[in-house]
């Protein structure tokens, strides 16, 4: 940022004094971001690290350095190794099932169809409902005895058991899936919806002049103009989902058996269940690796959006 | 122009000094109090009478009383702890004293405790004074007391089924029992049986262990979860699964009471604090204390609070009174929602607040502790896991065998 402002200064005006000034005005705005950046960001994560070297526990307030142990530990751990499982099969599930709800409806709403702008409104509402909130509703609605699924899938005769949703290993995950799905797909569809309006309109109609179907439309036309968004949205609601604590802590808590844990329940277990802050923070260095691979894809992806438009 | 705001300069940087001569010459302390709330009993309002009338005795020490939810209490503390930013005073959990006195968090009292008046080993029940005792110094005073569990029963469901309540004390007759007031397409269940790992099905499930005469641990620390007592009492436990509400391992005892207040299952455990929920509610309910096999006496898993001093306070002579005042006798019962574990102002309070007191007392002096160690956590844990297993279909041979490998582990 500093370097682009002083090339520009340079260009402008040719004296060194004024160079300067600009360089110095430049450093003091992008001071106080960058003070709070690496406070509040940097500065934790690399403490985080440092605490993952110590063998430190609310019962050992004391220190003591481990080095690389814990996490060579780690590796050899099954326990580990389930939540990598749980969080990828989450993560991908998730957010597959969000992008796909997101731009399916999206085209619906983009129609011009009759009551378009109350439907818009509606469809955000489990986005706009608080993550706890939207939980708790759901834990509510797998109540095996109390819960609204249960009652409607008898009432319709689909069943007579009463399934116990997030009690059975196998089905709990896919049962807090269907949940964050649900939470989190209008996000997407804001995002689809506006990257459609962007769509060339001439383009879909010589499209449909040349002979080409509906669906013909959407895979040669429709998606290779939203292909840009679409890698944005889908890695974003990667690291979104990957992150996403509430909806899991609140239904299941990570069980049962350890089924449903991804890594942020498993860091606040570690951190506040057990008082093993090392073991938390060993897990959060490991999560902050992970999520740094999309993170740079994200940053990859946005500079390529900014050329391809810039061009 | 400058000359002013020179002196307002002055004025500004005065005012902090000026602020603190007033301070000094009030020597008011405010100590601050955390403590949690189980119950609906309304528990706030009366320890905000209390603290009224301590602070009106003691006129230079203000109590800035903070109620915590109990589902957020033990993450709160730590991470107050942690921050450098802990309270004067606090209630822990009995079986958190060992790992708080171990992490240097809270004080020994021992010095305290010698010259006061009112705080002494023999006013307290046994099992609560034991609990804060660790490395043989004392790190908490007993506040309050409990025991798993007491089965309480719905006396309709009980009545149209025929069964007798009493029956319910032994295993074969809380079994039988069982199985005559479950009807699955009634959305009708015998027993509450949860499993949802935490605390609360540890208890239970160490309460049916300690009634066969078992124990978590052996004397000399070593896990005894694997010795004969304990697996018949786990095996047991397996047996009620079929008349039990769908859903067992994410099933938490808050859930079963919703079903229990509305009629869909007819025995449910808790400690004695769940009457005044009960109290509060339209259901006819009774209840009896815990499950042993027949020609044993049931057992209890105890449980209570326990108030300490934080090492960070800068006001531990001050905490020390608050202390004394809410563990003597006239004050014990007027500011907790389990029992006051001042013994005599247990017995009034129970008579006052309980049915059954007689009953209660009976159960609560039966009761064992769980394993006290500051490892105390890592070991819950593990059993956690291990109830699961057990319940989602493991061999408990095999489930016991994996726990007390981990728990031998633990050292």
């Amino acid at each position: 940022m500093a370097a682009q402002i002083r090339v520009h200064t340079a260009k402008r005006s040719s004296p060194q004094r004024k160079e300067t000034h600009g360089l110095g005005l430049a450093i003091l705005f992008v001071l106080p971001a960058a003070v709070l950046v690496l406070t509040l960001m940097y500065y934790p994560m690399i403490r985080t690290f440092y605490e993952s070297l110590f063998s430190t526990s609310f019962l050992n307030p004391t220190p003591e350095y481990i080095g690389l142990q814990r996490y060579s530990d780690m590796l050899h751990d099954s326990d580990f190794w389930q939540i990598v499982q749980n969080s990828l099969v989450w993560t991908i599930s998730v957010v597959l099932f969000q992008n796909v709800f997101g731009v399916l409806t999206a085209l619906l709403l983009n129609q011009n169809l009759p009551g378009k702008s109350l439907m818009r409104g509606i469809v955000l509402l489990p986005w706009v409902l608080p993550g706890i909130v939207a939980a708790l509703l759901w834990r509510f609605m797998y109540d095996p005895q109390l819960g609204l699924i249960n009652s409607i899938l008898i009432s319709l005769g689909v069943t007579t058991q009463k399934t116990a949703w997030l009690a059975e290993p196998g089905m709990a995950m896919v049962a807090v899936i269907v949940a964050a799905v649900w939470k989190g797909f209008p996000f997407s569809t804001v995002i689809y919806l506006a990257a459609l309006q962007g769509v060339d309109q001439q383009q879909i109609e010589a499209a449909q002049i040349d002979g080409a179907n509906a669906v013909q439309r959407f895979f040669r036309v429709v998606i290779p103009s939203i292909s840009g968004i679409i890698r944005l949205n889908l890695l974003l609601t990667t690291v979104f989902t990957f992150n996403y604590f509430d909806m899991i802590w609140v239904t299941t808590r990570g069980g049962p058996l350890d089924s449903t844990h991804i890594f942020p329940t498993i860091i606040y277990e570690y951190g506040f269940g057990k008082f093993k802050f090392g073991d938390a923070a060993a897990y959060g260095v490991v999560a902050v690796l992970i999520l740094s691979v999309f993170a740079l894809l994200y940053l990859y992806e946005l500079r390529e959006s900014i050329r391809g438009r810039a061009s | 122009m400058k000359r002013i705001g020179l002196m307002l300069l002055i004025v500004i940087l005065a005012i902090p000094v000026l602020g603190n001569v007033g301070a000094q010459g009030d020597d008011v302390v405010t100590l601050t109090f955390w403590d949690n709330q189980q119950t609906e009993s309304g528990l706030s309002a009366y320890q905000q009478a209390a603290v009224d009338e301590f602070e009106a005795a003691y006129p230079n020490i203000k109590i800035d009383v903070v109620t915590v939810p109990y589902t957020e209490y033990q993450d709160r503390l730590i991470l107050a702890v942690q921050g450098g930013n802990a309270p004067d005073i606090s209630t822990v959990d009995q079986i958190w004293n060992p790992a708080f006195a171990v992490a240097g968090a809270v004080m020994p009292l021992d010095d305290y405790i010698a010259n006061s008046e009112t705080v002494a080993e023999d006013a307290f029940f046994p099992g609560a004074w034991q609990s804060a005792m660790w490395d043989n110094q004392v790190w908490g005073i007993p506040f309050n007391v409990d025991v798993w569990q007491f089965s309480f029963y719905n006396k309709a469901l009980f009545e149209a089924a025929g069964v007798d309540p009493e029956s319910i004390t032994t295993w074969d007759g809380l079994k039988a029992a069982a199985e005559a007031l479950t009807d699955p397409d009634a959305g009708q269940y015998g027993v509450g049986l949860f499993g949802f790992p935490n605390e609360s099905i540890v208890v239970v499930v160490d309460s049916f262990i300690f009634s066969n005469g078992g124990a978590v641990l052996h004397e000399d620390g070593s896990c005894a979860l694997d010795e004969p007592e304990s697996v018949e009492a786990l095996n047991y436990l397996v047996s009620l699964i079929p008349y039990a509400p769908e859903g067992l391992l994410n099933t938490k005892n808050e859930d079963i009471r919703q079903l229990f207040l509305n009629g869909s299952v007819g025995i449910e455990w808790w400690p004695a604090l769940e009457q005044p929920t009960l109290q509060s509610s339209e259901l006819d309910w009774g209840f009896v204390a815990g499950t042993a096999p027949e020609g044993k006496t049931p057992v209890g898993t105890y449980g209570g609070w326990n108030l300490v001093i934080y090492d960070q306070s800068q006001h531990k002579e001050e905490a020390w009174k608050f202390i004394e005042f809410l563990t003597s006798k006239d004050v014990n019962g007027k500011v907790v929602d389990l029992i006051p574990a001042n013994i005599e102002a247990a017995q009034s309070f129970l008579a006052e607040n309980r049915e059954g007191a007689d009953m209660i007392l009976e159960h609560l002096n039966n009761a064992q502790p769980r394993p006290l160690s500051p490892n105390y956590l890592e070991l819950s844990d593990i059993e956690q896991q291990m109830i699961q297993s057990i319940f989602s279909g493991a061999a408990v041979e095999d489930a016991v065998a994996d726990a007390c490998s981990q728990i031998n582990d633990l050292g």
